[in-house]
């Protein structure tokens, strides 16, 4: 899939072609939820006629990805911060979630929260849609750990020194000199997380939510018309990771000032 | 007689270990404000060591350091004033790459002084113009050569005003023919009345432009003399032996 960015004019910077980008992706991704309802409208039987119930799905695989996608990298920080602190509760712990979310299987988390959790104490009982953002959240923010604390190390010890011999204070340090460094290297493995993650909230199908999946899956039982309805599903999942792509792809561009992705 | 100028860092009695290994033994000296210090030794001699416990990038084991009046140790606001006042030069420059030249010098004067924008950029300029990049204003490090990038750092470091500058093998990382544009801002700001504590092997400097210099050998202080003195009749044998081989 090409990109947007080579689409601008030549003369435009590569800042300014990266903005662009980003705006017209994310207008995409908008006009993709709230009008995906007639191009499929226009689609032969079953899929035409089951438009508004795809279109329906679509919107929730995207907030449960944007949902779980934002808490995911808030959580991830956290621990990448916790595995990287000084104090050794504070690394106990983030190694803790990190080990126990990568080492089971999504699908387990996912029954887990919605059925297991109530059980522990009915405070924890929690909507279909909600429990299954808690668990891709808890589940994608480990991941998310993993590529921020790589991001973390690989910002030169040397920076660090300069920030203190400057006298900046450790705030500062962080959001001035490490932070940005180690984004712009955490952003690639984030984003593919975040892929990731659009792709795997189909396991919210398994506790009811009515996702992209499980739209089609309701329309392919009705019908018995297997393969237009995979196709459509397909096709829609594959519309929104190229779009995501499309975002995260000129955000990365965004922060390369040395132009080394030209 | 003229007076005896007050110390303004005392080094007494510090001793510092990077394990087993015992990089500064019991060292002593005192540096005065307004003086140019060189301080010579052999790679893994200590020197560098010494130039970092001075603001605290390397904590001293025992002995005391005091500069301007403040004690250095990890106490946090003490350790805040200390930094502000002490500027300091790296051999690779570390300038933040994902900052122009200009938010380089910037920064630290908005965040630690609390400078707004304007008023730390006015600043910013008039230092970055002193070591001739004005034309590299608002380039990114990448984009400036070696030396560039060096005169930079050192804008960078004096737009905190500190009252003193340590150098840390400012030109070792340089190509020859960018040694002499970091020298040449570095002499400038000697005579400007900067004190100074430079770790280099650049003998012409130290010739020069230094009024002392210290040689570390072994985690000690084995000469602390002025240059004509040191580089003249040296009967040190393990510093002519030095000299020998930086020399030739």
């Amino acid at each position: 899939m090409d990109r947007i960015l080579s689409l601008w004019p030549a003369g435009w910077s590569r800042q300014r072609k990266s903005s662009a980008t980003m705006f017209t992706a994310t207008v995409g991704l908008l006009l993709i939820l709230w009008l995906i309802a007639i191009p499929l409208s226009w689609a032969p039987a079953p899929i035409g006629n089951h438009a508004e119930l795809f279109a329906q799905g679509t919107r929730v695989t995207v907030e449960l990805t944007v949902v779980a996608g934002l808490a995911g990298v808030v959580l991830g920080l956290l621990a990448a911060l916790g595995k990287t602190s000084r104090l050794p509760p504070l690394r106990w712990l983030a190694g803790l979630y990190i080990w126990v979310m990568r080492g089971t299987p999504l699908l387990v988390q996912v029954l887990a929260v919605y059925f297991a959790l109530p059980e522990i104490h009915p405070a924890l009982s929690l909507g279909e849609f909600s429990a299954a953002c808690v668990a891709l959240a808890l589940n994608v923010g480990a991941y998310n750990a993993e590529a921020i604390r790589s991001g973390l190390l690989a910002v030169p010890k040397g920076q660090i020194e300069a920030a203190k011999a400057l006298g900046l204070s450790k705030w500062h340090t962080f959001i001035d000199i490490t932070f940005p460094q180690a984004f712009k290297i955490s952003l690639p493995p984030l984003v593919n997380n975040i892929v990731a993650l659009l792709k795997d909230s189909s396991l919210a199908f398994t506790i009811g939510v009515v996702e992209l999946t499980n739209a089609g899956s309701q329309v392919k039982s009705s019908t018995f018309q297997a393969v237009p309805v995979f196709i459509a599903t397909a096709v829609i999942y594959l519309l929104l990771t190229t779009v995501m792509t499309q975002i995260s792809d000129a955000v990365e561009r965004r922060f390369d000032i040395e132009g080394k992705l030209e | 007689m003229s007076p005896i100028p007050a110390a303004f860092i005392t080094v007494d009695g510090v001793n510092k270990h990077f394990g087993a290994h015992h990089v500064l033994r019991d060292v002593s000296t005192q540096f005065n404000a307004g003086e140019v210090t060189v301080i010579l030794g052999a790679s893994g001699s200590g020197k560098s060591t010494l130039l970092r416990m001075l603001n605290r990038l390397e904590a001293h084991d025992s002995g005391r350091i005091v500069v301007d009046g403040i004690e250095v140790s990890d106490d946090a606001r003490q350790l805040e004033r200390l930094r502000a006042e002490v500027g300091m030069v790296f051999q690779q420059f570390n300038l933040f790459p994902h900052l122009t030249v200009l938010e380089n010098v910037a920064l630290a004067p908005r965040r630690v002084r609390r400078l707004d924008r304007a008023a730390a950029e006015t600043r910013a300029k008039e230092l970055i113009e002193r070591v001739g990049l004005a034309a590299h204003m608002h380039k990114h490090p990448f984009q400036l050569s070696g030396g560039q990038q060096q005169r930079v750092a050192i804008a960078r470091s004096l737009a905190m005003q500190p009252k003193v500058m340590l150098f840390d093998e400012p030109t070792s990382a340089l190509d020859p023919e960018m040694v002499k544009e970091v020298l040449d801002v570095m002499k400038g700001l000697a005579a400007s009345g900067m004190t100074m504590l430079v770790v280099t092997h650049e003998m012409g400097f130290a010739r020069e432009v230094a009024d002392r210099v210290l040689f570390i050998d072994q985690g000690r202080i084995a000469a602390d003399a002025p240059p004509a003195q040191f580089f003249g009749a040296q009967d040190n044998e393990r510093i002519r032996a030095f000299l020998g081989r930086i020399l030739h």
